[in-house]
């Protein structure tokens, strides 16, 4: 297992490198120039140009991808070319709202996506099973602007249930968790029906393997069968199922951030792009990206873990 | 060896084609999704003489009007614009959006898969390596970078999309022509002396391609849904545009005056990949019932 997370964090490391090296080229190839946007419309071509200086815009690429590294690695993102705020000041304010809603909208969906896909792979053909299939099959087509906009308009201000901008201070806090009840209803919602679908493909397989017939002809209940003998073993491709779903998630978070001005990285990044912020827009993709890669490696030696035959591998 | 018993391409594609559409038609759900995709192709082709007025057409004496008012059978946007007007020049933005990225992408990662599955001993790793890291980003994020780039707009969009489409579709190709190069006519058509660019496309394409239409008509619908996601937060499609996503961040500021303005398009979106992901589900089953649970 040890070798295989190892293995697994050699080959993301070039990827993170890639990323890196993506966010550099970034600032290259856009057009506006740096210096010229920092020192304003009406700044003389001498202030602009000691602008320049001052950034290092005026040494070779690989000089300036070095010391793009080197301030990355001491943490130092630059500075908004907005509001003139360390770059890695804002990230650090955003990631954890961003945390918050992902951690809060998975608690609730991935239990009930598993119950109802156990549920439906067991009852297979049944009523029950349509409905659920029919409902998983909607929630990978809904838009999650629009299962946010419902929930605004009906529970937030119809009636006037739950409040619908921006956070309210920590979980924990009463108004901290009215809060975040809508937004991790419109993100935790997209995903129920993906993990229903997936955990019933992976119940179904395993309850026509032969262990589970032995169990059946051993005299165990049916709920033994069921939660230890078929949905144990199916936990396995459904845990790197969700994991590759993280990316997913990752897309709804943005956008239920900006439905509900949740103060997270996603909004920021599409703040930062749309003001055309580049230092802020770069911090936020990479650190999007970095966090993808690392929850990617995390899902792999969890599912290492899980599946003993991964161990020896 | 007489040629006759070299085996055909044709022999080996089970000859089941022709019964698809009746097939498909036999399940209610993908029929009424068939006639809907159908309905909205239509429609977006149509638009501009279906369209009962200018999609730029606007009139602040009906701004905000509500489904039903004489004259807007779904009302007005906050512009005084016609809803069905926009919601067809939309439908058909969104649309051409998906087309040309699903295409784009899907022709792209397909040949990677092609060429990966084909010269496996010396393409197979280095590319399905690439594809592993672009499989890293999600579309979202990729979309985001593009955007930074290249600005806010259509072009970003379809090209993030065309973008994150490529290693999917590679890796479904790549998976069924590894299954269609073991098979004896491969070997065969190889024997009598066939180049690697005819055999690849005279023989190993046609036998992928119900997993690349089924990919296809899935992936049409996730890239719907990916693009007006990305013009809903102001990267896409840029105002006065008219394209369902944007239109329902425009409905947005609204929404509790006029609430039509952003359901409307939102509900459009659900149901055209409603009927995408439906179909895409039916297809899988009826062309290949080894995947069917």
């Amino acid at each position: 297992m040890l070798r295989h997370s190892l293995h697994r964090l050699l080959l993301a490391i070039p990827v993170l490198f890639g990323v890196l090296l993506i966010g550099f080229l970034l600032m290259q190839v856009v057009p506006t120039d740096a210096a010229q946007v920092r020192a304003g419309p009406s700044a003389t071509p001498d202030v602009v140009e000691a602008i320049r200086r001052d950034l290092g815009l005026d040494q070779p690429l690989y000089v300036q991808f070095g010391r793009y590294l080197w301030r990355l690695a001491q943490g130092d993102l630059g500075v908004s070319i907005i509001n003139n705020v360390p770059v890695s000041q804002e990230l650090g304010a955003t990631i954890g709202p961003t945390l918050e809603l992902m951690a809060a909208s998975l608690i609730w969906a991935i239990p009930l996506g598993i119950a109802m896909g156990t549920f439906a792979a067991y009852w297979r053909g049944s009523i029950a099973d349509r409905i659920i299939m029919a409902f998983s099959v909607a929630g990978v087509s809904v838009p999650v602007f629009f299962l946010g906009l419902l929930l605004i308009w009906f529970v937030g201000f119809q009636w006037q249930l739950l409040p619908f901008t921006g956070r309210a201070g920590p979980v924990w806090s009463w108004d901290g968790f009215q809060a975040i009840i809508l937004p991790a209803v419109t993100l935790g919602g997209v995903f129920v029906g993906p993990v229903a679908r997936m955990t019933r493909t992976a119940v179904l397989d395993v309850l026509s393997a032969d262990h589970v017939r032995t169990a059946r002809a051993k005299g165990l209940t049916e709920r033994l069968v069921v939660l230890r003998h078929a949905l144990r073993n199916a936990l396995i491709p459904v845990v790197t199922l969700i994991g590759l779903q993280i990316g997913f998630l990752l897309g709804g978070a943005v956008v239920t951030e900006t439905v509900f001005s949740w103060p997270g990285v996603g909004r920021l990044a599409v703040g930062a792009i749309l003001s055309s912020d580049l230092p802020m827009a770069q911090g936020t993709i990479i650190v999007l990206s970095a966090g993808f890669i690392l929850v990617n490696l995390l899902v792999d030696v969890l599912y290492a873990g899980l599946d003993p035959r991964m161990r020896a591998a | 060896m007489s040629a006759t018993t070299v085996p055909s391409a044709a022999e080996a594609v089970p000859p089941k084609r022709a019964g698809l559409l009746a097939r498909l038609l036999k399940d209610p759900a993908a029929a009424l999704a068939l006639v809907f995709v159908v309905l909205v192709v239509a429609a977006a082709v149509l638009a501009p003489v279906l369209a009962p007025s200018d999609p730029f057409d606007n009139d602040l004496a009906r701004t905000m009007q509500p489904p039903g008012s004489p004259g807007l059978p779904l009302g007005a946007d906050s512009q005084g614009r016609d809803m069905i007007t926009r919601l067809l020049f939309g439908l058909r933005v969104s649309l051409v959006m998906g087309v040309v990225a699903t295409g784009a992408g899907g022709a792209v990662g397909a040949l990677l898969g092609f060429l990966a599955a084909f010269y496996q001993r010396w393409l197979d790793g280095p590319i399905m390596r690439l594809m592993d890291m672009m499989l890293s980003f999600p579309a979202i994020l990729v979309g985001l970078a593009i955007a930074a780039i290249f600005g806010p707009g259509v072009f970003s969009v379809v090209l993030a999309l065309s973008i994150s489409t490529v290693p999917l579709m590679a890796r479904i190709v790549r998976g069924s022509a590894l299954v269609v190069m073991r098979l004896d006519y491969i070997e065969a058509a190889r024997a009598i002396g066939m180049s690697d660019a005819r055999l690849i496309w005279r023989h190993l394409a046609p036998n992928c391609l119900s997993g690349i239409f089924i990919f296809a008509t899935l992936r049409f619908g996730q890239v719907i849904l990916l693009g007006s996601a990305l013009s809903f937060l102001g990267l896409g499609a840029q105002p006065p545009v008219a394209e369902l996503g944007a239109m329902a961040s425009e409905g947005r500021n609204f929404l509790f005056f006029a609430p039509h303005i952003a359901v409307i398009p939102c509900v459009l979106i659900f149901f055209v990949v409603l009927a995408f992901n439906v179909l895409g589900d039916a297809l899988r089953d009826a062309l290949d019932p080894r995947l069917r649970v």
